[in-house]
């Protein structure tokens, strides 16, 4: 055994030790008891003191535990340690849930993430002294806080520091940070048979409410190094879950505005919709929506499975505007989560989407185009005169001047910033191709809450052939063959790509043209174009195009002599942002829902809204249950019990007892 | 006729008990002269209807014992010699010395009680009884009454005694050896807690050929003390102090210290001749005096 602090523990031992020996030499004060005669007990004494070289510190088992005590105390003092073979650093991995769901306030005043910050602290405090921490946080993305370390303080100021967000939750990419991290450290030179990997533990603190939970696959964790502690236990909460504003078709200055709201409590709700236009109120709605679960269902009822009348839809129709501007819904309601009470869109002001058609000649396309039902202005070239075409005819500085362009069979690397429809062709652009034809397929799947198909009836549709796309790895697919997407949009720099499988009209190997699809006979094929060139061109603004989740990053078209713009934030703070070339800006700090202005902006292309619109992450009631890929970890409720360090106020405790029982004594101790 | 306090001979000798020791007397081991003719025979010839022996008469011999036959026939003058009934000589020596006072049931009373038992079995059968109470030499006095008359005198010194002083077994034996040389049967009544030792005061009444019994007696609390803590022992006679601190063990070596010592006394005792008694006072005075005494044949 050593000591950190010895010259502590001899400072110690001399101004306490002597002092007790001393005090205990002194002459006791004893009771005085009359006897008959003292003649016998002194002969008692006597035989038993007999050959004692300790006699009078013999008689006093007092005095030998105070000695005791205070030598113990003193050794504490000089912070004692023995020198072992150095065992295994235990990794600790915490990994805290900062999410828009963890903002929810608790009965107890506090919010969960103040709850899990609070009980991190104390999991931190309850580490051995050799273990490793590291924080890191989740919400739309995986933050490392703290690295590995092994100071609790720094750690603990740390976890302080962790902000609340208004994003969605996201674990796979929290998972991964976790078990690349949670491997163990190889140092060079170790010998071989001490690199056994240490298991690493990992806390989670959060509500449990994942989109993405059953995409986690935890190789490197057992089930019991996973420690999942359940936040909050509020259920009472409305949320918007999609604001939808449309211009009329033949009047577009008349909008419409809907907005899908869902009550996910125990508890029936009445409250009032508020539309704003530009922070000016236009209309307020009453809303009644009935429970929706039942008390005893703990874990919530899917989307799908909803007991009527809990989800409602608020209509505003008929608003006459014709400019340019922000659309909010906010429900006048205190529940739980206030993130998900407000929804936002972009109205722009009406005009005519500026479409340029590259086909070598497609009637049924053109037609559809061409429709006084669209408010389309079509050009039409061939792809050869589209390849030929100056700069001067397709640009507008570095944009394309063209709203849409929509190739039909040709694939091109002619693609200057700008919207892009591909039927039966690619853009060449990196990690985008076509494969062989596949012509023994069905369509199989589709996302029929997409935009592009909002009206359309996906199932109706039936292609002969399409060509087996290789898209890049963010493209969101709309709809799905058996082996290979048909249709997927995806985004590149500031231009947007939606790529068509099939095309209209293929010709067979003598040339004839020959109809693929019936498709576009149906009313439902208008309605597509329709949905497709406004998504496109975000005429109209619709929750995809212009609503981002919170945390996702924005690219937008800035003026062409624009170095820097200033971003203004719903919380009325500006971030300046430089160009990040070919006239555009990337920005990413959306973790705030609200309307986010650029300033000097395009115009059209100034104002965008980041929109919580989170199903799992408005249904507040904590998980009791989260199902980990094939793994299913129960959630721990409660606060984290914890075995403190009590030797600090053990020896406290002693050190008084023991200056009170000098007190006592020397009280009745003369000299 | 002096009158007898009546409570305190109660508190010494209740009227009942009284009765029961008119039955009974004390036995001497040895035959004694007295002063006085009395109910015990003597080894002195005397005037008793008894007799014991012839003898030639000498001038001064009192005529009227000169057997007138013998000179008719043998025409000598012999004596007619008869075996003389005298008294007993009861000498009670009572330990007055404060640790006497000690005890529940109190030594110092469980000892006037015996004292006045024998001094009362004395008087009933006519014997010489004296009391003394020693503490650090003879205080106190009552020597050589008789019958059964004077029984209120015995009363009345032993309610009178005090304790006082430090005892000295030594220094009230050899006064009481100088004052009586005469012999008669001594009983000696006390805790024998003789920081100068018992030995002493022993072998002066040994010198005198007096039939000893030694009582020794001890309250409860001696022979087992409830005593606890850190305590300064002060002795009651001498006040001299002893410091303890009470453990089991030192309770166990005190208690082995008194058994050792009682021995000790008792073994000095029988091998010279003295009769020892030892008792506690938690003892039955009636059942000491009429069951444990007459076992040992004090008493008959």
């Amino acid at each position: 055994m050593s000591f950190l602090s010895a010259q502590a523990v001899a400072i110690a031992a001399a101004l306490t030790i002597p002092p007790l020996i001393v005090l205990y030499f002194l002459k006791l004060k004893r009771t005085i008891r009359l006897v008959p005669s003292t003649l016998l007990w002194k002969r008692a004494v006597e035989d038993l003191h007999v050959n004692s070289p300790f006699q009078r510190l013999r008689a006093s088992i007092l005095l030998l535990l105070q000695l005791l005590i205070l030598i113990l105390a003193a050794l504490a003092l000089g912070k004692p340690f023995w020198e072992r073979a150095a065992k295994d650093e235990k990794t600790v991995l915490i990994l805290i849930d900062q999410s828009a769901s963890m903002s929810v306030v608790e009965a107890d005043g506090r919010s969960r993430l103040d709850i899990a910050k609070e009980e991190a602290k104390t999991c931190v405090d309850n580490m051995d002294e050799d273990s490793r921490v590291m924080v890191i946080t989740l919400c739309d993305r995986a933050t490392v806080t703290s690295s590995f370390d092994n100071d609790k303080r720094a750690l603990k100021r740390k976890i302080d520091e962790i902000e609340q967000t208004q994003s969605t939750t996201s674990l796979v990419e929290a998972a991964s940070l976790a078990e690349a991290h949670a491997q163990q450290v190889v140092i060079a030179d170790t010998e071989p048979s001490k690199m056994k990997p240490s298991p690493a533990t990992v806390y989670l603190f959060t509500d449990g409410r994942f989109n993405d939970a059953d995409k986690v696959a935890l190789k490197k964790f057992k089930a019991e190094e996973l420690i999942i502690t359940r936040i909050g236990e509020r259920d009472d909460n409305v949320g918007v879950l999609s604001v939808d504003a449309r211009r009329s078709y033949d009047r577009p200055e008349l909008v419409s505005v809907s907005a899908t709201i869902r009550n996910f409590g125990s508890t029936p709700q009445n409250f009032d919709a508020v539309l704003y236009l530009d922070d000016n109120v236009l209309d307020i709605q009453t809303v009644q929506l009935t429970p929706g679960r039942s008390t005893d269902d703990e874990a919530g009822v899917p989307l799908g499975e909803l007991p009527p009348g809990s989800v409602g839809v608020c209509a505003f129709d008929e608003i006459e505007f014709g400019g340019h501007g922000v659309i909010e819904i906010a429900l006048r309601i205190d529940d739980a989560l206030k993130a998900d009470n407000r929804g936002w869109t972009v109205i722009e002001a009406p005009h005519h989407i500026n479409l340029l058609l590259v086909t070598p000649g497609n009637p049924f396309l053109a037609k559809v185009l061409t429709l006084d039902a669209l408010p389309l202005k079509t050009t039409t070239m061939s792809p050869y005169e589209y390849e030929e075409a100056s700069d001067e005819e397709l640009l507008d500085g570095e944009r394309s001047k063209y709203d849409v362009v929509i190739f039909d069979g040709h694939s091109t690397d002619r693609l200057p910033q700008g919207n892009y429809f591909f039927w039966g062709a690619v853009p060449k652009i990196e990690a985008v191709a076509a494969g062989e034809v596949i012509d023994d397929e069905v369509i199989f799947n589709w996302d029929d809450t997409h935009p592009i198909l909002r009206y359309v009836a996906a199932e109706n549709i039936s292609v002969y052939e399409w060509l087996r796309l290789q898209v890049p790895s963010d493209a969101v697919s709309i709809i799905d063959g058996q082996t290979s997407t048909v249709l997927t949009y995806f985004t590149r720099e500031a231009s947007q790509f939606l790529v068509c499988a099939f095309r209209l009209i293929v010709e067979d190997q003598q040339g004839r043209l020959l109809r693929n699809t019936w498709w576009f006979t149906s009313v439902d094929f208008v309605v597509f174009m329709q949905n497709a060139t406004q998504f496109l061109a975000s005429n109209v603004a619709t929750t995809g195009r212009k609503s981002l989740s919170p945390g996702e990053p924005a690219t937008l078209p800035i003026p062409e002599d624009a170095k820097e713009v200033n971003v203004h934030r719903p919380d009325n703070r500006t971030d300046r942002v430089p160009s990040a070339g070919y006239q555009n800006i990337h920005y990413g700090a959306t973790r705030a829902v609200g309307a986010y202005r650029v300033d000097p902006g395009v115009t059209g292309q100034d104002v965008f809204a980041v929109n919580l619109f989170d199903v799992v992450e408005s249904n507040v009631l904590p998980a009791e249950k989260l199902e980990i890929g094939a793994e299913s970890v129960e959630a721990r409720s409660g606060e984290v019990k914890v075995n403190r360090p009590g030797w600090g106020y053990l020896l406290m405790a002693m050190l008084v007892v023991l200056l009170a029982e000098w007190i006592v004594y020397n009280m009745r101790v003369f000299v | 006729m002096a009158i007898i306090d009546r409570k305190a001979a109660e508190e010494l000798l209740d009227p009942e008990f009284m009765n029961r020791l008119d039955q009974l007397d004390l036995v001497s081991r040895k035959i004694f002269a007295g002063k006085m003719r009395g109910e015990r025979r003597s080894k002195r010839k005397g005037e008793s209807v008894e007799f014991a022996d012839y003898r030639s008469y000498v001038p001064g011999d009192d005529l009227r014992y000169l057997d007138w036959n013998i000179y008719a026939r043998l025409d000598s003058l012999f004596l007619k010699l008869f075996l003389q009934e005298e008294d007993l000589h009861i000498s009670l020596l009572l330990d007055i010395s404060k640790s006497m006072d000690w005890g529940e049931p109190n030594k110092g009373l469980y000892a006037r009680r015996i004292a006045a038992a024998i001094a009362y079995i004395g008087l009933v059968n006519f014997d010489r009884v004296s009391l003394y109470a020693y503490a650090n030499g003879l205080q106190y006095e009552l020597a050589g009454v008789r019958g059964r008359r004077l029984m209120f005198k015995v009363v009345d010194f032993l309610t009178n005694v005090e304790y006082e002083g430090v005892s000295n077994l030594a220094a009230a034996c050899k006064q009481f050896a100088i004052r009586h040389p005469q012999p008669g049967i001594i009983m000696l009544l006390s805790d024998f807690f003789e920081k100068g030792g018992y030995e002493t005061g022993l072998r002066y009444l040994l010198g005198r050929n007096y039939d000893i019994y030694v009582v020794q007696m001890l309250s409860p609390e001696e022979m087992d003390p409830a005593l606890v803590g850190d305590l300064q022992l002060k002795d009651v006679e001498d006040e001299d102090l002893a410091e303890v601190t009470i453990s089991r063990a030192l309770i166990n070596r005190y208690m082995q210290n008194l058994k050792a010592y009682c021995q000790s006394l008792s073994e000095f005792c029988t091998r010279r001749g003295i009769s020892y008694f030892f008792t506690g006072t938690e003892v039955p005075f009636d059942q000491l005096i009429l069951t444990y005494f007459r076992r040992r044949g004090l008493i008959q």
